[in-house]
C-alpha cells in the first residue's frame, strides 16, 4: 500500500471518528427529565392540609339503574386515604382506598358493590373518609341506596321468598334443630332472607346432621339457567355464613339430571361434589368454583336440576358429647367469564 | 472454611512457585548469570490504642473505654522471568493478629498471583490479578472523599488502606482476569495506535442464586503525526461491558451494563512557553436487568465533557476550563464505583452509648479503618456522605451533573512551592423527590510549601494546606429547599529534626452545617426513598503529633498521638472524641 493511499485511510478514520464524536456530542445534553426521581418531597415530608372536604355528588343512588356515587376531596400532598361506606341495616362494608392528593371519579367512584360481605340492600349508608397517617383524620357523609346493585349472572336461589316444595329438607335423623330453614333472624348474604342450617350429630353418629334439596323449579325453570354453556367459563358461586365453630363442614353438590326425566331422582341423577368448605371462619363469605373443574361437561351443565346442600359434623374432630354445629346459605348464582365480582 | 481456602490457596501457590523453580534453576546452571527469581515485599508490624470519651459516654456503661489492636504482617512477593518474555510473581501473605498466641489468629493466604509476558515481540499479555483503568467514565477508580491533601503525618495509616485495598497510582482498579495490549506504529498520518483489551471475574457464583459476573473491555488509542507545526490529536474509543453469566448455578437474572465512549486530546499548538489542548470525552451507557432471558429494567443516557487547557510553561502554571453533562441515568459500574463503602461495619466502636447508636464514619475513621474501604464493583450507586462529598460523590462520572469545572495549577519553577485550584460549578439535570435542581459549587485548593528547597536547607521543611468549601442549595416549596455548607481544612508539617529523624504535625477540621436529602438507592441508580430529611451541624477535628525516622527509603517507624472530637450541635449529648496512641513499622523491600 502507499503512503498516499494510507494517508487517505487515515483521514477517512479521523473524520469518520470525528463525525461519530460529533454525534455524541450533539446528543450528550439530551436526557429524560419529564419525571423527577424518587417519592415526592411534598409527599414524603409537607404537612398535610385539607384543602377540600369530604363531597358526595348524590344523596340517593339507584345502582340498580347503573347509577352511581363519587366522592371528592382534595389535600395538598399525596396521602394514603380509605373510604369506608357501611350499610346501616346489612352491615355490608365497600372499602375504596388510594394514594393521591385527589378523591374524584377516577379513584373515588362507587358503583355498589361490597369489599366485605353482606351485599347492600336499600339502606342508608354511612360514609367515612379516613387519612390513617394524620391520626385517622375523619370526615363523614350519608347517601341512601334506593336501588341495590343487581349482579350480573343468572341467580339460583336467594331465599327471597318461600319456595315450597322447591326445597326439600332431609332432616332423616331428626338432628337438625327447629332454627333450621329459611330465616331472617341473621343479616342475610343478599336481601333480607337466608337459609340456616343448625344442628348436633348426635342420634346416628355418622357425620351428617342434615340436607337440603334445591330443585331447579325454583327458578321457575325445568333446569338452572346458565349464563354459558362452557364449562370453563361457567362460575358457580355461594355466600356461606360461619360462626367460627370448628367442627361444621358445608357439602354441596351439582346434580345433573342424568336419566333425562326432567326431575330430580335421588340415586338416579348423577352427583357432581364441589370442594368441602370447611366452616372455620366468621362472618359471610362468598365462595366460586369453576364448573368446568367439577368435571361438568357442556351437555351435563345445561341439565342442572338440583343442588343439594348437606350440614356435616366433623366426628372424627368432636369432643364426645359432640358439639353443634352451623352455616348459613344465601345467594346461589351462576356467572360467565370469572367469579362474581362483588 | 477460610482457613481450607487458604490452604488450598498456599498449595496452589507453591506449586504454582515449584513449577516455575525447577524451570529456573534448570536455566540457572546455564552460562546466564543473571538473577532470575527476586524475593521482594513488604513487612509491617502496627500497634495502636484508641479510648474514647465524651458526652456520649455520661452514665454509659456498655461502652468498653479503650480497644486496643495491632498486626504482624509479612508479605513475601516472590518474582521470576523464566525467560525474556515470561514473568511471573506471587506474593505469600503472613499475618499474626496482635493478641494471637502460638498460631492462634495466623493467616497464611496467597495475596497476589499474575504471569504476564510478551508474544512473538508484539502481543502483551497478563493473566491473574492485575490493576486497570481507561477513562474516567469507564474504568476508573475515583478518589476517595474526606480528603484534600492529606498531612503527611495521617499518610502511613492512608498507605496501610490503600496498600490493602490494593489502591494504585493512576485510579486503577483491583481485577482478575487477563488483559492483552498491542501497538501499532505508522509511518504517515497515524503515529501511532495502541489496542488494548481484559476480561475480569469480578463476582464468583454461589451455585443457586447469584450469578458469575464478569467485565471485559477495550480501547483503541489513535495517535496522529503532527499537523502543521505542532498540532496533533489523540482519540480513543472505549467499550467496557459488565454483564452476570446466568449459565452459572441456578441464577435466572442479572445486570448488562454497557458503556462506549470516545475521548480526544487535540493539541493545537505547543510552543516553548505556552500549549494548547482541547479534551473530552463523550459517550453513552445502557443498564438491563434481565430475568429468564426477558429484560425487566431497561434505561440508557449520555454523558460528555469538553474543556481545554492553558498551559503557561514559563509560569508553571496551567489553566484548565470545561463543560461536563453526565445523564441522571448514566450508569457505569467500573467508573461510579466508591472506594468508600458508608454502610459497612467499622472494626471498632461501632455502636456507641447507652442506647447502642450506630455511629457514622468520620474523617477518624476514614483515616484508620481499612473495613470501610473496598475496591469492588458495585452494581448501585453507593452511599454517600453529604458533608464529605456531596457536589461529585462518585467522582467525574457522577450521573445528573451538569455545569463548569475550572482548574489551575501551579508549580514553581525551582520546586519551591507547589498550588493547586479547582472549582465545580455544577447543577443537576434531573430532581430528586421534586423539579427543583440543586446547585453545587465545589471549591478545591491545596498548596505544598518546601521551607527547605525555598531556603536551600539540607533538612526538610514542609507544610501542606487543603481546602475544600462546599456548598448545596436548592429553592422550591419550604420542604423542598436544601441549604448544605461544609468546610474541610487540612494542614500538615513535616519538619526533619535530625536527620532522617521526622517532627510530623497534622490537622483536619471539618464542619458541615445545614439541610438536605439523601437519596436510599436499593437498586441501581433507582431513588427508592428518601428516608429522612438530613439536617447536620457538624464540627470534626482531628489532631496529629509524633515522630517518625526513615531508615531508608521505604522503611520507616513512626510514633503518632491522634485525637478526635465530633461534635453534632443539634444532639450534644452523644459528642464523643477518640484519643490514640499509635505506632508503625513499615519496610518495603
Amino acid at each position: 500500500m502507499s503512503n498516499f493511499s494510507l494517508n487517505i485511510h487515515i483521514r477517512t478514520l479521523f473524520l469518520a471518528v470525528g463525525a461519530l464524536t460529533i454525534a455524541l456530542l450533539g446528543s450528550g445534553c439530551d436526557h429524560d427529565t419529564d419525571v423527577f426521581d424518587g417519592p415526592s418531597l411534598v409527599d414524603r415530608f409537607g404537612e398535610f392540609e385539607l384543602l377540600e372536604p369530604l363531597g358526595i355528588d348524590r344523596a340517593t343512588v339507584d345502582f340498580s339503574a347503573g347509577e352511581s356515587v363519587t366522592f371528592t376531596a382534595r389535600f395538598n400532598k399525596r396521602i394514603d386515604w380509605v373510604l369506608v361506606i357501611t350499610g346501616t341495616e346489612s352491615g355490608a362494608v365497600k372499602r375504596i382506598e388510594g394514594f393521591e392528593n385527589e378523591l374524584s371519579a377516577d379513584n373515588a367512584r362507587w358503583l355498589g358493590g361490597t369489599t366485605e360481605l353482606p351485599l347492600f340492600k336499600n339502606e342508608l349508608c354511612m360514609v367515612e373518609l379516613i387519612i390513617p397517617e394524620e391520626d385517622s383524620l375523619t370526615m363523614t357523609g350519608e347517601v341512601t341506596i334506593v336501588g341495590a346493585k343487581i349482579y350480573d349472572g343468572a341467580v339460583y336461589a336467594d331465599f327471597e321468598t318461600d319456595a315450597g316444595s322447591n326445597i326439600f329438607v332431609g332432616n332423616f335423623e331428626f338432628e337438625l334443630t327447629p332454627a333450621s330453614g329459611r330465616t331472617n333472624s341473621i343479616a342475610a348474604g343478599q336481601g333480607d332472607y337466608c337459609w340456616f342450617f343448625q344442628g348436633t350429630d348426635n342420634v346416628v353418629s355418622n357425620f351428617f346432621v342434615g340436607l337440603i334439596d334445591i330443585q331447579a323449579a325454583v327458578t321457575g325453570e325445568t333446569y338452572a339457567p346458565v349464563p354459558t354453556t362452557v364449562p370453563e367459563d361457567l362460575y358457580f358461586n355461594c355466600m356461606v355464613y360461619s360462626d367460627g365453630g370448628l367442627y361444621g363442614l358445608a357439602v354441596l353438590q351439582l346434580i345433573y339430571d342424568s336419566n333425562d326425566s326432567g326431575a330430580f331422582e335421588d340415586g338416579q341423577d348423577q352427583v357432581f361434589a364441589l370442594p368441602d368448605i370447611a366452616l372455620d371462619f366468621e362472618g359471610w363469605r362468598l365462595f366460586s368454583f369453576q364448573v368446568g373443574e367439577l368435571g361438568l361437561s357442556e351437555q351435563q351443565l345445561s341439565k342442572i336440576v338440583n343442588i343439594r346442600a348437606l350440614l356435616i359434623s366433623q366426628m372424627n374432630l368432636q369432643p364426645n358429647p359432640p358439639l353443634q354445629v352451623d352455616y348459613a346459605l344465601d345467594y346461589l348464582i351462576f356467572t360467565a367469564g370469572g367469579p362474581l365480582e362483588l | 472454611m477460610s482457613r481450607t481456602i487458604h490452604h488450598h490457596l498456599y498449595l496452589l501457590a507453591g506449586g504454582f512457585l515449584l513449577l516455575f523453580s525447577n524451570g529456573l534453576f534448570a536455566q540457572d546452571q546455564g552460562a546466564e548469570e543473571e538473577k532470575k527469581i527476586r524475593f521482594n515485599g513488604l513487612g509491617r508490624t502496627f500497634l495502636q490504642n484508641t479510648e474514647i470519651g465524651g458526652e456520649i459516654l455520661n452514665n454509659d456503661s456498655t461502652t468498653v473505654r479503650s480497644l486496643t489492636d495491632g498486626e504482624f504482617l509479612l508479605d513475601l512477593a516472590v518474582n521470576a522471568t523464566p525467560n525474556d518474555q515470561t514473568e511471573v510473581q506471587t506474593i505469600l501473605r503472613l499475618r499474626n493478629e496482635f493478641g494471637g498466641f502460638f498460631g492462634a489468629g495466623v493467616t497464611v493466604e496467597v495475596r497476589e498471583l499474575w504471569a504476564k509476558g510478551i508474544i512473538a515481540n508484539v502481543l502483551k499479555y497478563r493473566v491473574g490479578d492485575m490493576d486497570h483503568a481507561m477513562t474516567p467514565y469507564t474504568l476508573y477508580l475515583p478518589e476517595e472523599e474526606g480528603m484534600v491533601n492529606e498531612p503527611e503525618i495521617f499518610r502511613p495509616q492512608k498507605e496501610v488502606i490503600y496498600y490493602e485495598q490494593f489502591y494504585t497510582e493512576g485510579n486503577r482498579r483491583r481485577l482478575q482476569g487477563a488483559k492483552l495490549d498491542f501497538g501499532l506504529a505508522f509511518g504517515q498520518g497515524l503515529r501511532e495506535a495502541e489496542v488494548s483489551g481484559f476480561i475480569a471475574r469480578i463476582r464468583g457464583t454461589d451455585f443457586f442464586t447469584t450469578p458469575s459476573r464478569f467485565v471485559g473491555g477495550g480501547r483503541i488509542g489513535l495517535l496522529s503525526q503532527n499537523f502543521g507545526a505542532s498540532t496533533r490529536a489523540k482519540l480513543g474509543l472505549n467499550l467496557i461491558h459488565t454483564w452476570d453469566d446466568l449459565q452459572s448455578g441456578e441464577a435466572n437474572n442479572g445486570i448488562r451494563n454497557l458503556v462506549y465512549t470516545a475521548d480526544f486530546d487535540l493539541r493545537i499548538f505547543e510552543k516553548e512557553n505556552l500549549a494548547l489542548h482541547l479534551t473530552g470525552e463523550t459517550g453513552q451507557s445502557s443498564l438491563e436487568f434481565k430475568e429468564d432471558s426477558l429484560s425487566v429494567f431497561d434505561e440508557s443516557d449520555s454523558f460528555l465533557e469538553v474543556g481545554a487547557t492553558l498551559k503557561l510553561k514559563k509560569h508553571g502554571l496551567d489553566l484548565s476550563a470545561g463543560f461536563v453533562d453526565v445523564g441522571p441515568d448514566f450508569f457505569s459500574t467500573g467508573a461510579q464505583s466508591k472506594r468508600i463503602d458508608f454502610d459497612r461495619e467499622k472494626t471498632y466502636y461501632q455502636r456507641i452509648g447507652n442506647d447502642r447508636q450506630l455511629r457514622m464514619p468520620t474523617l477518624f475513621d476514614l483515616g484508620r479503618d481499612r473495613a470501610l474501604y473496598t475496591y469492588q464493583l458495585s452494581d448501585r450507586l453507593m452511599p454517600y456522605d453529604p458533608r464529605y462529598s456531596n457536589t461529585q460523590p462518585y467522582g467525574q462520572a457522577t450521573p445528573n451533573r451538569r455545569g463548569l469545572r475550572l482548574g489551575a495549577r501551579y508549580a514553581s519553577p525551582k520546586k519551591g512551592w507547589d498550588a493547586r485550584l479547582d472549582a465545580g460549578l455544577m447543577k443537576e439535570i434531573r430532581g430528586q423527590g421534586t423539579f427543583e435542581l440543586k446547585d453545587f459549587l465545589l471549591v478545591r485548593a491545596l498548596a505544598n510549601l518546601n521551607f527547605d528547597q525555598m531556603a536551600e536547607w539540607e533538612k526538610q521543611l514542609r507544610l501542606t494546606l487543603g481546602l475544600q468549601y462546599e456548598q448545596t442549595q436548592r429553592g422550591g416549596l419550604p420542604i423542598e429547599e436544601v441549604d448544605l455548607s461544609s468546610t474541610l481544612i487540612e494542614a500538615g508539617l513535616q519538619a526533619e529534626l535530625f536527620t532522617r529523624f521526622d517532627l510530623l504535625l497534622g490537622l483536619k477540621f471539618l464542619t458541615a452545617s445545614g439541610n438536605d436529602y439523601i437519596p436510599l438507592i436499593e437498586e441501581f441508580n433507582d431513588v427508592k426513598d428518601f428516608p429522612e430529611a438530613y439536617v447536620v451541624d457538624d464540627t470534626e477535628t482531628l489532631l496529629g503529633g509524633g515522630f517518625r525516622y526513615r531508615f531508608k527509603e521505604g522503611i520507616y517507624l513512626t510514633l503518632q498521638y491522634q485525637r478526635f472530637d465530633f461534635s453534632r450541635a443539634t444532639d450534644p449529648a452523644h459528642d464523643y472524641r477518640f484519643s490514640q496512641f499509635f505506632v508503625l513499622y513499615n519496610m518495603n523491600f
